[in-house]
């Protein structure tokens, strides 16, 4: 089924593409179909529990390299999230894409792309698979952000987002590899506890891994830019979903950290900063949707800080918080996307009195804004009161300070859900607003209902969060939400936090809005960026300087080097002159026409006695017996020196002059070259390897070969692959020459660009 | 370019040619048993071809054709004895008897050859584009008759 579904996604990517490109709307509702499919069979799963299912495709066994998925309660939960709201924010899309908009094949199949990796990375059961997907929804992500590819704000704020997840996932793949090695197994459901040095490497990895994913401080400073992108993205992938990759990595793979401390210090102080300080910024946002951001970074810390405290309470809260926060903050950014379509602005200083000119898209904002600040009575507050329940049950000092921030943490959220409302569509100026469109009021509308519904029928959400968070946590399975948990201290102090944070609210929205500081974070990651780049570019610069002469020059000398420690395996003792006469003729003409050519002026004179070069050493080829060498040698240097003969056409006459300081630096390189290659020879030769095989290579090539000529016969029968990768060699090499020479050069390029514009 | 303008430079090659490439058919046929072989006889067609592109004389082939060609005989020989229930490049031998040849000796060794003697052929036509031989001989390409005019200050 799952093999089904994730080909019903690759289909709808093409078909989405395809179509889209006639009409948006109807791209975007074939994308629809695969996640449609997806959530009903999800749900249906989860309803009526079969055995959970193992779907394995091998590829290298011995590596462990298998796509492996699984359908178990917690894969169940999370697709069903995934899909159900990628099908949701499909169809919010055709609302919030006028019919003539740009690029919306593009969106469509970018967005459907994005929601299979989502869907693999939460079926995914191998870590291999799981961090395929997980790179997948990274750059997916970069697609989706980078939508309006014509503003720079926007490709900055996209390169951002990729360059801080994607380093992420390189954090990843080692924390995957140090404990995939440690607890030696690659299965997710089949990892079992790692201690000592390995286990906190591995933590401190796959912690960072989380950070930069689920925008944890200081690794957050993407999504705030990650707003750039459409809104159903920022409600789908910036919200529900991608986001909480981080959160479920961690869920997954918390059962093998129980052990190490690095975990659990790294993950509260991870969550409990971004908490705070999220909910700290989302006070200061002007911007409706920039205020939801700083709210999901500080809702992400809170589900990593429960986490990372790793009880069974804890996991169970985390669990149900995590579903009770897809669905109030999708919907809160699909409304947000509403009214940003429908009065042309986010800035809530220039929004009022939108409760009475877009009612429906107001009451959804307010269900799902009582359900966030943990009000009775909605799945949030239900949550909540779980969320403190953990944190009061946790030992010592870390049970002492999660609870004061997730205390501290809830009266901040009261307060910015209740600005946010308040500011958004209470009382203000009076702003036009455009005619409501019913694609995007629905599925916003759904989702609030949902979650009314998901308090109505608290039973079902505890029997289906439940399940998962056992699966997670053995320990889980005793806990519950409460509909109504009575006068015990996690209630107090709920309801306290509700006080104080709307207390908090009123006097916020009493005084002036002002804009917020510049995101200084967000400038230093970019500062950073630009900085490697730069160095990058220096760099090429400096090694890449284009002169031929200094590259032939580099690469003598490193050659050179190389012959260093040969120098004492040399024997001159038992050398010899010659072992013919002819050769010593040979020798002083190779010696006298490479002297001229070193001191020739004209580049003709030059490649003539380089040829003779050449030709004198066939004759010494000749003279020690090796017909076939020697004749190959020949006509190379035939060739060679017709080659060089053409290009000189291009060149003047004669060699330019060189500086003193060059020319001595030439000297001493070829010097060296030479005598490396002496030692080279002489020390080769003073240490014999055995007795050459002669006689029996003369025998197979006569016996299998069928020929006399062994050296034809190595070549094309016993080395024959050899020769055929060489031969394939030869024809890239001569398609990378046509490829270079029917490019054009830096003054024709620019040539085509004048006549160009 | 010295060569386009010498109407002697450009009959000798000429005239030369057939005989070069006949050598370079004796040398692809002789390999297996003397020296030669499909390089060598790759390198004097190179010879004979690149000769030819500097004087401006025609050339029947183009290299992507020749490169082609060779690594698809070479891949064809490669796969051949799989067919047969042999291992990958396996070297099949046969004799037979020829008219006026009498008892001749080959081998997939020869197809083989072949195919590497296509590939060094347009590997060094394609050296020779690459270098802008033929823009250069077409450039310099005298005027039959020659005119005693003739520019010779270059």
């Amino acid at each position: 089924m799952v093999w089904t579904l994730l080909a019903l996604h690759l289909v709808g990517i093409v078909a989405s593409i395809a179509f889209g490109r006639r009409s948006i709307h109807l791209g975007l509702r074939l994308a629809a179909v695969a996640p449609a499919a997806t959530a009903i069979w999800a749900v249906v799963g989860l309803a009526r529990r079969p055995e959970p299912m193992v779907y394995e495709l091998v590829w290298v066994e011995a590596l462990n390299l298998v796509l492996r998925f699984r359908t178990d309660s917690v894969a169940l939960l999370m697709a069903a999230i995934v899909s159900g709201i990628g099908a949701l924010v499909f169809i919010y899309a055709t609302g919030y894409f006028g019919p003539d908009a740009e690029g919306g094949a593009r969106f469509a199949g970018s967005l459907l792309a994005f929601s299979a990796s989502m869907l693999g990375l939460v079926l995914a059961d191998s870590i291999w698979t799981l961090f395929i997907f997980w790179e997948l929804t990274s750059v997916t992500s970069f697609l989706l952000v980078g939508h309006n590819n014509s503003r720079p704000d926007v490709l900055l704020a996209a390169r951002r987002a990729l360059m801080i997840t994607g380093g992420g996932g390189l954090a990843l793949l080692a924390g995957l590899l140090v404990l995939g090695t440690a607890a030696e197994t690659t299965i997710l459901s089949e990892l079992t506890p790692v201690d000592g040095i390995a286990g906190t490497v591995g933590a401190v990895l796959i912690l960072l891994a989380v950070a930069t994913k689920s925008a944890q401080v200081p690794f957050h400073v993407w999504l705030p830019g990650a707003m750039a992108a459409p809104t159903p993205v920022s409600a789908y992938l910036h919200s529900a979903t991608m986001v909480k990759a981080g959160v479920l990595l961690m869920a997954l793979v918390g059962g093998a950290f129980v052990d190490v401390e690095a975990w659990k210090i790294g993950g509260l102080s991870l969550g409990i900063v971004s908490l705070l300080w999220g909910g700290i910024s989302a006070l200061r946002q002007v911007d409706a949707k920039l205020i939801l951001a700083w709210g999901t970074v500080s809702q992400l810390g809170l589900l990593v800080t429960l986490l990372a405290l790793g009880t069974g309470k804890a996991v169970f809260a985390a669990m149900s918080m995590l579903v009770a926060h897809a669905l109030f903050k999708a919907t809160m950014f699909l409304v947000v996307g509403e009214v940003d379509i429908r009065t042309g602005t986010r800035q809530i200083s220039e929004l009022g009195n939108l409760y009475r000119t877009m009612p429906f898209a107001a009451a959804s904002a307010v269900l799902a804004g009582v359900s966030m600040a943990g009000a009775p009575p909605l799945l949030g507050f239900a949550t909540k009161e779980a969320a403190i329940e953990a944190a009061l049950g946790a030992p010592g000092a870390e049970g002492v300070i999660a609870l004061s921030a997730i205390s501290v943490g809830a009266v901040l959220t009261v307060a910015y859900t209740v600005r946010f409302l308040w500011c958004t569509f209470g009382p203000g100026p009076d702003i036009a607003v455009k005619d409501r469109r019913l694609a995007m009021t629905i599925p916003a509308a759904i989702l609030a209902l949902t979650g009314v519904a998901g308090f109505v029928g608290l039973g079902m959400v505890n029997t289906v969060v439940g399940r998962a968070a056992t699966e997670l946590n053995e320990k889980s399975s005793v806990y519950e939400l409460l509909r109504w948990p009575g006068l015990k201290t996690a209630f107090v102090i709920s309801m306290s936090a509700l006080a104080i944070g709307i207390g908090l609210a009123a006097v916020l929205i009493r005084r002036p809005i002002v804009a917020p500081p510049a995101a200084t974070g967000a400038n230093i990651a970019d500062r950073g960026l630009d900085g490697v780049l730069a160095l990058a570019r220096t760099t090429t610069g400096r090694v890449q300087h284009g002169s031929l002469p200094v590259y032939v020059a580099t690469m003598a000398l490193v050659a050179s080097l190389a012959s260093i420690p040969f120098f004492t395996d040399v024997r001159f003792g038992h050398l010899e002159w010659w072992d013919h006469p002819l050769q010593m003729v040979f020798a002083a003409t190779i010696a006298l026409t490479a002297l001229a050519g070193a001191f020739v002026r004209s580049r003709l004179g030059a490649a003539l006695t380089l040829g003779a070069v050449g030709i004198a050493v066939s004759g010494l080829f000749v003279a020690q017996g090796a017909p076939d060498l020697a004749l190959t040698q020949l006509l190379i240097e035939t060739i060679v020196v017709v080659g060089f003969v053409t290009g000189l056409g291009h060149l003047n006459r004669e060699f330019p002059r060189i500086a003193h300081t060059w020319r001595n630096v030439r000297l001493g390189v070829s010097a060296a070259s030479g005598i490396a290659v002496v030692v080279a020879l002489a020390s080769a030769s003073a240490t014999p390897s055995g007795v050459a095989p002669v006689e029996a290579l003369a025998r197979e090539s006569v016996d299998v070969g069928g020929g006399n000529n062994v050296v034809n016969v190595i070549l094309t029968d016993m080395r024959a692959l050899d020769t055929m990768g060489e031969v394939v060699v030869l024809a890239v090499v001569a398609l990378g020459i046509a490829a270079l020479a029917s490019s054009p050069n830096a003054s024709e390029e620019a040539h085509i660009e004048e006549a160009a514009s | 370019m010295i060569a386009t303008r010498s109407p002697i430079v450009r009959l000798g090659i000429q005239a030369a040619s057939p005989l070069a490439l006949l050598a370079g058919v004796y040398l692809l046929f002789a390999g297996h048993n003397q020296p030669g072989g499909g390089f060598a006889a790759g390198l004097v067609f190179g010879a004979v071809v690149a000769l030819r592109t500097v004087t401006g004389l025609p050339t029947p082939l183009d290299p992507n054709t020749l490169l082609a060609a060779g690594v698809a005989v070479l891949c064809l020989t490669a796969v051949a004895p799989l067919l047969g229930g042999n291992e990958l490049l396996d070297q099949q031998v046969f004799s037979f008897n020829v008219p006026l040849l009498g008892k001749v000796k080959s081998g997939s060794a020869l197809p083989f050859d072949i195919g590497v003697t296509a590939v060094v052929v347009g590997m060094i036509m394609a050296l020779l584009d690459g270098l802008g031989a033929p823009r250069l001989a077409k450039a310099t390409q005298p005027t039959y008759p020659l005119s005693p005019t003739i520019d010779t200050t270059d």
